[in-house]
């Protein structure tokens, strides 16, 4: 007979280990605390979705808002930040609707499935940022370098081409440090899930 | 949630919880990290347990919620140690036969299901179990066809580590 059919009676018959709980243990458990990474994805997605808006708490705000006088971007920022807060609360309401499917009930598939959704969310949200930076700095640059107080305070034989791809360059750079440190933190926290959906996924 | 329903719940898994202890031996490798495993999974059962209907039975519906907790949910003990180290708690054993070779079968069947990934392990484990394989496709959310497949490699291979 196939041994593996054998160890089945070794398994059936094993007696429960030397940890066998009483029902007080088990009342004592269910009052613990979680450790489960669903709610680690809650928590750092948090913070993720706030972060930007923690630092700004910590910049110099006078000095942008004299940029925006003097180049007369105040309505150009206005306008943008009322499209982003409607972006934002869309993700959020996305982010908090796969966050609620997370069950610890459901098939192993779906639960995998419904984890990497909501990280996704997060993912895409901070895409979303990093793409933001890239356009608005790209306008806010154009409208600056083409102003009247801008040109007359550059020296005589400025390049303004020179300019113009050296800040290119340079804010491409920061969004770029940016989505790539970003990459493998995301890595790191979902290289395990992600290999065992793929599993799961395989059509074999 | 009532001080009845909890009474309820702990009455279940304390006569269940070999359930338990049997995945957290095949996805932990020292006692410290399947006390924590244990815990955890408790804590999954006991916040789902409200929504459990009885559409299934109660030990797949435990099946399911552990594995997800092992394979998706729980968040490795700091507490493991060395991964090399074989369970050092066995068990003084009540029965009048002792059997010594049972034992050692026993552990070494644990150390191979232990090498393999976490979705073999699920499904090396529902076969020891004999779950059918339209259970096996619904605890793992895949087809029978695919379940059948991904059961057959797993036997395999642990067919190969038990006989090297």
């Amino acid at each position: 007979m196939d041994k593996l059919e054998n160890l089945k009676d070794v398994w059936k018959n094993q007696a429960v280990t030397g940890l066998n709980y009483t029902k007080e243990d088990i009342h004592n458990m269910v009052k613990k605390r979680s450790t489960s990474i669903v709610k680690w994805i809650l928590i750092i997605s948090i913070i993720e979705f706030l972060l930007p808006y923690v630092l700004i708490l910590f910049t110099d705000l006078e000095t942008p808002s004299r940029i925006y006088a003097d180049y007369g971007l105040g309505d150009l920022t206005r306008n943008y930040t009322i499209v982003h807060v409607i972006i934002i609360l869309g993700f959020i309401y996305v982010f908090y609707k796969n966050y609620r499917n997370i069950s610890a009930d459901s098939s192993v598939k779906d639960l995998l499935r419904d984890i990497l959704k909501t990280r996704k969310t997060v993912k895409y949200y901070i895409y979303y940022n990093l793409l933001m930076m890239g356009i608005l700095g790209l306008h806010f640059f154009y409208i600056i370098m083409n102003s009247e107080m801008f040109i007359s305070k550059l020296p005589e034989n400025a390049n303004i081409t020179v300019l113009w791809v050296t800040a290119i360059m340079l804010w491409g750079l920061f969004i770029l440090l940016v989505w790539c440190f970003y990459r493998i933190i995301y890595g790191i926290f979902l290289k395990k899930l992600q290999r065992n959906y793929g599993e799961l996924r395989k059509r074999e | 949630m009532t001080k009845e329903l909890e009474s309820k719940f702990a009455e279940e898994l304390e006569k269940n919880q070999g359930i338990i202890h049997k995945v957290c031996r095949s996805y932990t490798n020292n006692e410290n990290a399947h006390k924590d495993l244990f815990q955890e999974i408790t804590i999954q059962l006991w916040k789902a347990y409200p929504k459990f209907r009885g559409d299934s039975k109660f030990s797949t519906w435990m099946y399911r919620v552990a594995f997800n907790t092992a394979i998706s949910l729980y968040r490795k003990s700091k507490r493991s140690v060395d991964t090399t180290q074989i369970y050092d708690n066995l068990k003084e054993l009540e029965y009048q036969d002792y059997d010594d070779t049972r034992d050692k079968q026993l552990d070494l069947l644990y150390q191979a299901i232990y090498s393999l990934n976490d979705i073999e392990k699920a499904l090396a484990l529902m076969y020891l179990e004999d779950k059918s394989y339209r259970e096996i496709s619904e605890t793992l959310g895949i087809s029978e066809v695919n379940a059948r497949v991904k059961m057959n490699r797993t036997k395999t291979k642990l067919k190969n580590i038990l006989n090297p």
